[in-house]
């Protein structure tokens, strides 16, 4: 190989390296992009459950994301906190706070929380493959969390509607630090509440039922 | 609405009758108490069978046995050399201690030396079972400065509640080379309490039933208390006498909360010895594994005082019980007739306690409590949860996120509390154990001096050890 012929060869190399280094890099920003761009998805999707699905109306803020206390919890004694029998129950807050708020807790915590009305400070950051305490990683004394928290109806939107729910909790909202006292309850943590007898079944009974047409 | 109205009314009803339940039982025990009265007598001391200089050598043994937990009732129970408590272990600075130990326990167990800095070998962690019918033999060097009040227990895997609920405790009282106090009459106070079923057994409901799931939520109590094993014992004390009280919870759950009625006491110590200064103290707060040093004067000649129990409100709404609000007497202080005797002069300065330097902090641990778990996990012995260092200094931020205290203890190594909810600690002291309040966040300082291996750091309220409230530390060489 003579002197030029090497160079020539030297320059091709170093410019198909720059080229496959330029490539690489955008490929990897082009999927850190994309990643970026699914998890935004996630977040807006999670949003807009959130506002639509009434949280705001309890844990603050109504459905206005801009509203002062937006989601951080129970700040007045009307509207937030609620009268069950003898007990006092107290919405939340739902921001990631990490000592006050959802900040200590992962998203699939939160999921479980909606999917089975399982509290995330008392249930393991675990996947659960059964409703029947002490089995598939379900607690043997489950807590739930109190009444009137509507997770029995919201429980039926499909696992990505959760998780994006979870998102938007932990990554869409700023952490505000505000304590809110516990809820009151009774020494089951109202499992009598949420037997199937009452809730109904998961996923929900074929239509029609006998209050539906079946049309 | 109608329904779930009379869910509640029958729910309360039910709540009720549990509660109505328990307090028959302490009117049960009240009555009981009343007709004894007998001498919180310090428990015997484990024999040193050593002929060797600085190094005290005993032989302890974990059996079932009968005995009288509650007057007038033998009940089989689990006991250290037969006592419940069990014998003191008691040493001086620089001892070598050796301690052969045999399990004739039907079932695995350990004996944790709660509080002694020690090689991970001989700490009785859920690592080192011990097999029925099988002996260990536990050694140490007790290291100077470390004079103090400590205490053993067992601590199997999943077992340490059952295992101290059966009887299975005992103090350890590591004397200093150079004592800042006067000579005066110590009194050890192993404070516990127990729940028995109609016919004396100890009551451990079945983990599915309502008191079974309130146990596991709490921490098992029992409305019977006691000191040193007796309930409502009687102390003696002399007109302008001054004794060194040693104070030990080792309930399985119940946060204690002590006041000698009508006086305030003088506190010189915690978990790892004497404070730099005393504190005056009209009540104190013990959780389950923490110690206390406290000086207590005799009052009037033939006047006699008692040692209360104060409510402290350490649970969740859900589940606290009716009558946490009652004060609860535990023993008699009786000053004698005698004359009084001189009191002695009590040091203002008992001795210095070096601050760990907060600017040689080489990593900051969030540990966060929730209800049976840490960080979100419950306990797996093939997890390491924190990994550090022999040598290094770290600050753990301990914060519980939930509505019931839970007391933090770390094995091995003892540590200092730089402030609790954001306000510095008023004064500088070694401790093992730290009750962590309901929705609040405390800072401690801890500096692994040596000894390698793997330590158990958990909530001492023994069901939630138990059911996996507990993570591992592993100090690498």
């Amino acid at each position: 190989m003579t002197r030029r012929s090497a160079k020539a060869t030297w320059f091709l190399m170093s410019l198909f390296l720059a080229l496959v280094f330029v490539a690489s890099v955008a490929a990897f920003s082009s999927t850190s992009s994309r990643t970026d761009q699914v998890q935004q998805n996630q977040i807006q999707r999670g949003r807009h459950l959130v506002i639509s699905h009434a949280c705001g109306d309890c844990h603050g803020g109504g459905s206005n994301p801009a509203a002062s206390g937006w989601l951080d919890g129970m700040r007045d004694t009307i509207t937030q906190q609620f009268r069950i029998g003898p007990f006092l129950t107290r919405a939340k807050n739902l921001t990631p706070d990490v000592a006050t708020g959802t900040g200590s807790f992962t998203e699939r915590q939160i999921f479980n929380a909606l999917r089975y009305g399982l509290r995330p400070e008392e249930t393991a950051d675990v996947d659960i493959t059964s409703t029947t305490p002490g089995q598939g990683n379900f607690p043997l004394h489950p807590h739930y969390l109190a009444v009137p928290m509507p997770w029995p109806s919201w429980r039926h939107m499909s696992n990505e509607e959760l998780y994006a729910i979870a998102a938007y909790l932990k990554h869409g909202l700023k952490p505000v630090s505000h304590k809110v006292q516990d809820s009151d309850g009774p020494p089951d943590f109202w499992a009598g509440e949420y037997t199937v007898a009452k809730i109904g079944p998961h996923p929900a009974v074929k239509y029609p039922t006998a209050n539906e047409t079946g049309n | 609405m109608t329904s779930r109205r009379s869910l509640y009314a029958v729910l309360v009803l039910s709540v009720g009758l549990v509660a109505s339940t328990s307090l028959h039982e302490s009117v049960r025990a009240s009555t009981s108490r009343n007709r004894v009265d007998v001498e919180a007598a310090n428990p015997p001391l484990l024999p040193n069978i050593s002929k060797l200089p600085h190094t005290v050598e005993v032989n302890l043994t974990a059996a079932v046995t009968r005995i009288s937990l509650q007057p007038h009732v033998t009940t089989e129970a689990f006991a250290y050399n037969g006592h419940v408590p069990g014998p003191t272990l008691d040493v001086r600075e620089g001892d070598h201690v050796i301690i052969h130990f045999r399990n004739e326990l039907p079932e695995a167990t350990t004996v944790h030396w709660h509080g002694i800095h020690l090689p991970f070998e001989s700490d009785g962690s859920p690592f080192q079972p011990i097999q029925p019918g099988e002996s260990h033999d536990y050694a140490f060097t007790v290291r100077n400065g470390t004079a103090g009040t400590y205490w053993y227990h067992p601590h199997p895997d999943r077992r340490t509640g059952f295992a101290i609920g059966k009887g299975l405790f005992g103090a350890i009282v590591v004397h200093a080379m150079n004592d800042p106090l006067p000579p005066m009459s110590e009194k050890l106070l192993i404070l516990s309490d127990n729940r028995f079923l109609a016919d004396g057994t100890i009551d451990f409901p079945d983990p599915a039933s309502l008191h079974g799931g309130i146990d596991e939520e709490n921490g098992r109590e029992g409305p019977m208390l006691f000191v040193n094993g007796k309930v409502m014992p009687t102390i003696s004390i002399r007109s302008g006498e001054i004794q060194r009280w040693r104070v030990i919870n080792s309930s399985a759950g119940r946060i204690f909360r002590i006041a000698l009625a009508g006086q305030s006491m003088l506190q010189v110590g915690t978990d790892g010895g004497l404070f730099e200064k005393p504190v005056e103290v009209k009540d104190l707060v013990l959780a389950p594994g923490e110690r206390a040093e406290l000086l207590v004067k005799g009052g009037a000649k033939s006047a006699s005082t008692v040692l209360q129990n104060l409510p402290y409100d350490r649970y969740s709404p859900h589940t606290r019980p009716q009558d946490w609000d009652v004060t609860r007497d535990l023993l008699t202080l009786t000053t004698s007739g005698a004359p009084r005797v001189s009191t002695p002069a009590i040091p203002r300065s008992l001795r210095r306690v070096i601050q760990l330097d907060t600017t040689k902090v080489s990593a900051v641990r969030t540990i966060v409590f929730g209800q049976g778990m840490i960080n979100g996990h419950t306990m797996d012995m093939a997890r390491v949860d924190v990994s550090t260092r022999v040598g290094a200094t770290e600050i753990w931020e301990i914060t519980n996120i939930v509505g019931m205290d839970h007391p933090f203890h770390l094995h091995g190594f003892q540590f200092q509390v730089l402030d609790r909810d954001g306000v510095k600690e008023p004064y500088v002291a070694w401790k093992d154990m730290l009750n962590i309040p309901k929705h609040s966040t405390a800072r401690i300082i801890v500096r692994y001096d040596d000894y390698p291996g793997k330590w158990m750091f958990h909530c001492h309220i023994l069901d939630h050890e138990d059911h996996g409230m507990m993570g591992v530390l592993e100090v690498k060489p």
